[in-house]
């Protein structure tokens, strides 16, 4: 098996436009609705039974999130990306927990990183965060310096954030050499 | 750990395992379902360490990166910055020097040994053989004073970067490397001694943890793991990269899918590691040592995207990088082998097991907690 016949087969399939990304990776786009039954057409046509990878890419210019699903034949090492583009107002899409055993941790992260629903998924939200409350974390828009000042506080002792080098010469009266002035935070 | 009891009849109890637990393998918990000292769910529990570095790594250049990258698992920093560098490098399409390349295969080999030497201690300890975790975290030192003498630390090393890596061989590092691995190779069989010959362990390990082979790549394990139910796939033979195509090694199988069998897998993956650094210090070609990228402040990478997989001792370990055409990334994505083996995987094979095999289990299978949750 080569590149070219799961390119041909994807094509002559669900007329997509699948292409060679590197080596024996092939990189194909699609509507939403055409992932489900692309991922099972090439796990159980064609043998990709290792789901590698699940990721998300927030494109927050042209208002939309990009779902990467990786799958791996391991016969002859082809590597698929199949990968989708969906709006970020209302992000849903479909729940496929049942394709793979870890397609459900891939969810949940999704799901809690991006706020991306997947209708009819019903494992536990919380995941990696705990009582969030913010706009999902890993989304483009989310300020984390922002949400740092907000949450912690500075050690007592620290708020000027002085560094070690100018504290100790403040606390001692030694003179700091001008080539160690350079690098202090004033 | 806490125990309630949930039901009426008091015959099933939830048992929380972690996440401070000498049994745990990081800042992970288990939360289980028992019915006396039988599981009979499981279910994993993380966030106690996330460090949002994928978020953070957002927000800094292609270089600044591998600061965060190298502390995605602690046991085995070395295959975090190998396959980021690879993954740049297929983005730019920046080629290697072929010293370089030897180089960096030492470099994984040893961080392979390293892990493998505290994998020992973690699997005999929670076996309840405290003995063997002395030995080898000790003898792990030798391989840390290599690194200090290659990188400047010990640990976290920030030492294969984009076009190659960061310096040369210092001078008389090869022999002393030739030396050390001649010490562990004889200590291999006083591990043996310690461990597989010891009743404790072989009664432990023989017909716990198993994973099917019938399941084992659709589950997504990788590794050891996999190795261990039969399946020999390991990304060094399957996708060679750095040099490992131009050396000779063998990638041990056994069957069973037990904890015993990965323990096997992984005593020989130590020989084999051992057996690549030897050759490719025999074959180490000369030239430079590092294809120089532009000045790093500076340097954007074309719009694109690579996913590059690369074989750690846990299993596979792979990048999703995406690049928008600006000087920093737009999406750094890890697949750590233990986002499967520590969560779903553990989930399926841990009812039915005994109680006092739940942390015996979970070390056999390479659960990296700040791995899983970044």
């Amino acid at each position: 098996m080569t590149t070219q016949d799961i390119i041909r087969a994807l094509n002559e399939t669900f007329e997509l436009k699948a292409e060679v990304l590197h080596g024996n990776q092939i990189r194909v786009s699609m509507h939403k609705k055409q992932v489900a039954p692309v991922l099972l057409y090439l796990k159980n046509q064609w043998g990709f039974i290792h789901l590698d990878h699940v990721s998300c890419v927030d494109w927050i210019e042209e208002n939309v999130f990009e779902l990467v699903y990786i799958v791996y034949r391991p016969q002859d090492q082809l590597t698929v990306l199949v990968k989708t583009k969906i709006h970020r107002e209302h992000p849903e899409m479909e729940n496929m927990e049942g394709f793979w055993p870890h397609m459900r941790t891939y969810q949940r992260e999704i799901r809690e990183m991006f706020g991306i629903e997947f209708p009819g998924f019903e494992a536990p939200r919380e995941f990696i965060l705990e009582g969030w409350e913010e706009i999902p974390p890993m989304r483009r828009d989310f300020d984390t310096r922002g949400y740092v000042k907000r949450t912690y506080t500075t050690r007592p002792g620290r708020e000027d954030a002085w560094s070690v080098r100018e504290y100790i010469t403040r606390r001692t009266g030694e003179k700091l050499p001008d080539f160690a002035r350079k690098y202090s935070r004033d | 750990m806490i125990m309630k009891t949930t039901s009426e009849r008091n015959k099933q109890t939830t048992l929380f395992i972690g996440p401070q637990h000498p049994g745990i393998t990081g800042n992970m918990m288990v939360k289980l379902l028992v019915e006396g000292d039988t599981v009979v769910r499981a279910e994993t529990h993380i966030g106690y360490l996330h460090r949002a570095f994928e978020k953070l790594i957002e927000q800094r250049n292609w270089l600044q990166s591998f600061t965060l990258l190298c502390r995605f698992c602690v046991p085995e920093p070395d295959p975090m910055e190998l396959t980021y560098a690879r993954a740049v490098e297929a983005i730019e399409g920046r080629e290697v020097p072929p010293r370089a390349k030897y180089i960096r295969t030492i470099v994984a080999e040893l961080a392979r040994i390293q892990s493998f030497l505290l994998w020992y201690g973690g699997q005999a300890g929670s076996a309840g053989l405290y003995t063997l975790g002395q030995w080898t975290v000790g003898d792990r030192n030798y391989i840390l004073d290599l690194f200090e003498d290659l990188t400047g630390a010990r640990i976290y090393h920030m030492y294969i970067w984009p076009g190659g890596v960061r310096r040369d061989l210092p001078k008389g590092w090869a022999d002393k490397t030739r030396r050390v691995l001649d010490y562990l190779e004889k200590r291999l069989d006083d591990y043996n001694r310690l461990l597989f010959d010891n009743a404790v362990f072989q009664k432990r390990a023989q017909g716990v943890g198993i994973i099917p082979k019938d399941k084992a790549l659709e589950w997504g394990v990788t590794g050891p793991p996999l190795k261990g139910t039969g399946i020999g796939n390991d990304v060094r033979k399957d996708e060679p990269y750095c040099a490992y195509g131009e050396l000779d090694f063998d990638i041990p199988v056994y069957e069973g899918g037990d904890v015993w069998a990965r323990a096997l897998v992984r005593r020989d993956e130590i020989k084999q590691s051992i057996r690549i650094i030897r050759q490719a210090l025999d074959k180490m070609p000369g030239g430079s040592y590092y294809n120089r990228i532009p000045n790093p402040m500076k340097w954007r990478l074309p719009a694109g995207e690579a996913w590059v997989k690369t074989e750690s001792v846990r299993g596979e370990i792979g990048f999703y990088v995406v690049s928008d055409g600006t000087e920093k990334p737009r999406r750094v994505h890890l697949r750590g082998a233990a986002y499967t083996h520590g969560i779903s995987v553990l989930e399926k094979i841990l009812p039915g097991q005994n109680i006092a095999d739940v942390s015996f289990i979970l070390n056999s299978l390479g659960a990296c907690p700040p791995e899983m949750e970044r």
